[in-house]
């Protein structure tokens, strides 16, 4: 997917987080554009996490400045445009006392205005989110009786029923059967390309999508941006940057 | 039912009616949101009130209220703006104020009956002027706890989610506590503040144990909480019995037969 020239939906400059111990990330900039598809890489530790949570507002940066769809971070009201899926997204509480559907109507909540109850358009968003994610049939189930794959397109479904223009997803394959993860990969590339929706996202798996993501992010304190991820997997800074992971991925890249 | 056919005996179901359906619903919110141990703290911080007004002459019930607000408030200050272990802080602060509370009623020399009444509840005694309070501050914490009833689910479930979602989470934190924390109070003069805690939590534990969606949850969680009020009433009046305790014990029975039918 090529950059377009609008405005950017992220726009980045000079970001960095620090702890009393030490510098997590140092001087990051970075636009990310409507329609992007851009796949977020690094060591365990190199502040991947933290990047992203500070695009959500979850952390503040130490310096630096966020833009989010050309407002500073501190004045974006409209969150429910990005839609977020954590890390946990499959590891759900199986005693919480969710339905499918109580969990993908909270994608709607932040929308809702007070002492409404539900519009024929929240429930519409609501059950195209399910079909979309094919979970319609398991509307009425308990959350914690599905599977870890099941519950991934739960969580994302919850964030699709926002009808968000970003989605963000923290290693979402985290306790996830390899087929389903495959499927998770074809869906993605589907909302990108059919739904235009922007993807970020961290993974390990860069190699099984090199061919759908647009752009390669390197975060290991610092970044680099590689605009085209193909030629990533070979580049010398990234072995720099990743350590001996790079080897791994590029092996990786090449088994499928 | 002769029982009914006295005035206090009257003045006690409806307040115990109350009680219950408050508890209940606060409490399926607090156990959702791993709040338990903080209904038990805030109990006991509402003892510094009671004692507080006994010795000074105010309001035992309005004084609870407002010390149950003011450690709501702390309570979820340090839990959001520390790392601290947020059990270690609670178990600090139940004892804490359990503590002030008697030294401040046996400075006064109050130490008497009217504490007892509140560490386990006295519904026999429950005035005409109880029952208009408590149903004015219920509806109230009812009201507002239905209207958000969404947005706290929400950020039961994950609190970070619900704030990248554009929740004003820190707003519906201390909403709910203070909440809570007013139910809490009012209760204490019925259950005792020994007991509320037992009240709120229970029902709401038993009723997860039917795995059913959140709605439901609730609703079975409201009906253990009536009938545990309304049995452990009856049972209180024919044997004699202290009704606070009479009525956790019934909650405990219908959690015990909820975990065994329920057991996988």
């Amino acid at each position: 997917m090529s950059v377009d020239s609008k405005s950017p939906i992220f726009d980045v400059k000079n970001l960095s987080f620090s702890t009393r111990e030490q510098d997590i990330l140092i001087d990051i900039s970075f636009k990310i554009f409507h329609g992007e598809y851009v796949a977020i890489i690094g060591p365990n530790g190199g502040g991947k996490t933290t990047l992203i949570r500070m695009l959500l507002g979850l952390n503040k940066p130490t310096s630096g400045e966020i833009n989010i769809f050309s407002k500073k971070i501190n004045k974006f009201q409209e969150w429910y445009k990005i839609g977020y899926v954590p890390q946990r997204a499959s590891l759900v509480d199986t005693t919480f006392p969710a339905t499918v559907q109580d969990i993908v109507n909270m994608g709607r909540i932040a929308k809702r205005k007070l002492f409404s109850s539900a519009t024929k358009e929240d429930k519409d968003a609501v059950e195209d989110a399910m079909k979309k994610m094919d979970i319609y049939d398991l509307k009425d189930k308990m959350v914690g009786t599905l599977s870890g794959g099941q519950r991934q397109r739960v969580m994302i479904a919850r964030a699709l029923a926002s009808k968000p223009e970003v989605l963000i997803l923290d290693e979402p394959n985290t306790g996830v059967d390899i087929n389903s993860q495959r499927n998770f990969y074809t869906l993605l590339g589907k909302l990108n390309k059919q739904e235009g929706i922007t993807i970020i996202f961290i993974t390990h798996d860069v190699g099984v999508i090199a061919d759908d993501i647009g752009r390669l992010f390197t975060i290991n304190q610092k970044a680099i941006i590689c605009n085209d991820p193909k030629k990533m997997m070979s580049c010398d800074d990234m072995s720099k940057l990743y350590g001996v992971h790079a080897h791994l991925l590029h092996n990786h890249k090449h088994e499928h | 039912m002769e029982m009914f056919e006295y005035d206090f005996m009257q003045r006690a179901f409806i307040a115990g009616i109350i009680i219950a359906v408050l508890a209940s619903v606060s409490g399926t919110f607090i156990v959702l949101r791993r709040y338990s141990m903080m209904s038990e703290t805030l109990a006991h911080s509402a003892l510094v009130g009671v004692a507080v007004g006994l010795v000074a002459g105010y309001n035992p019930l309005w004084m609870a209220v407002i010390v149950a607000v003011l450690s709501a408030w702390l309570i979820e200050y340090l839990r959001s703006s520390f790392t601290l272990y947020s059990d270690a802080v609670l178990a600090i602060m139940l004892s804490g104020t359990l503590a002030i509370a008697v030294i401040i009623v046996s400075l006064g020399g109050a130490f008497n009956n009217s504490l007892f009444s509140y560490l386990f509840g006295s519904i026999l005694s429950v005035s005409q002027e109880d029952i208009v309070t408590i149903s004015l501050f219920g509806s109230i914490s009812l009201g507002l706890l239905l209207t958000y009833s969404k947005e706290l689910y929400f950020i039961a479930y994950d609190e970070e989610v619900a704030k990248t979602s554009g929740l004003k989470v820190r707003f519906l934190n201390y909403l709910l506590v203070s909440v809570s924390a007013i139910i809490i109070a009012l209760s204490i003069r019925v259950v005792g503040s020994l007991l509320i805690g037992a009240l709120m939590v229970i029902p709401t534990v038993s009723a997860l144990q039917y795995r059913v969606g959140f709605v439901k949850t609730m609703i079975v969680s409201l009906l253990i909480a009536l009938f545990s009020v309304a049995c452990g009433m009856v049972f209180s009046y024919l044997f004699s019995l202290p009704s606070g305790a009479t009525i956790v014990l019934c909650v405990l029975v219908l959690f015990i037969f909820s975990l065994v039918i329920n057991k996988e």
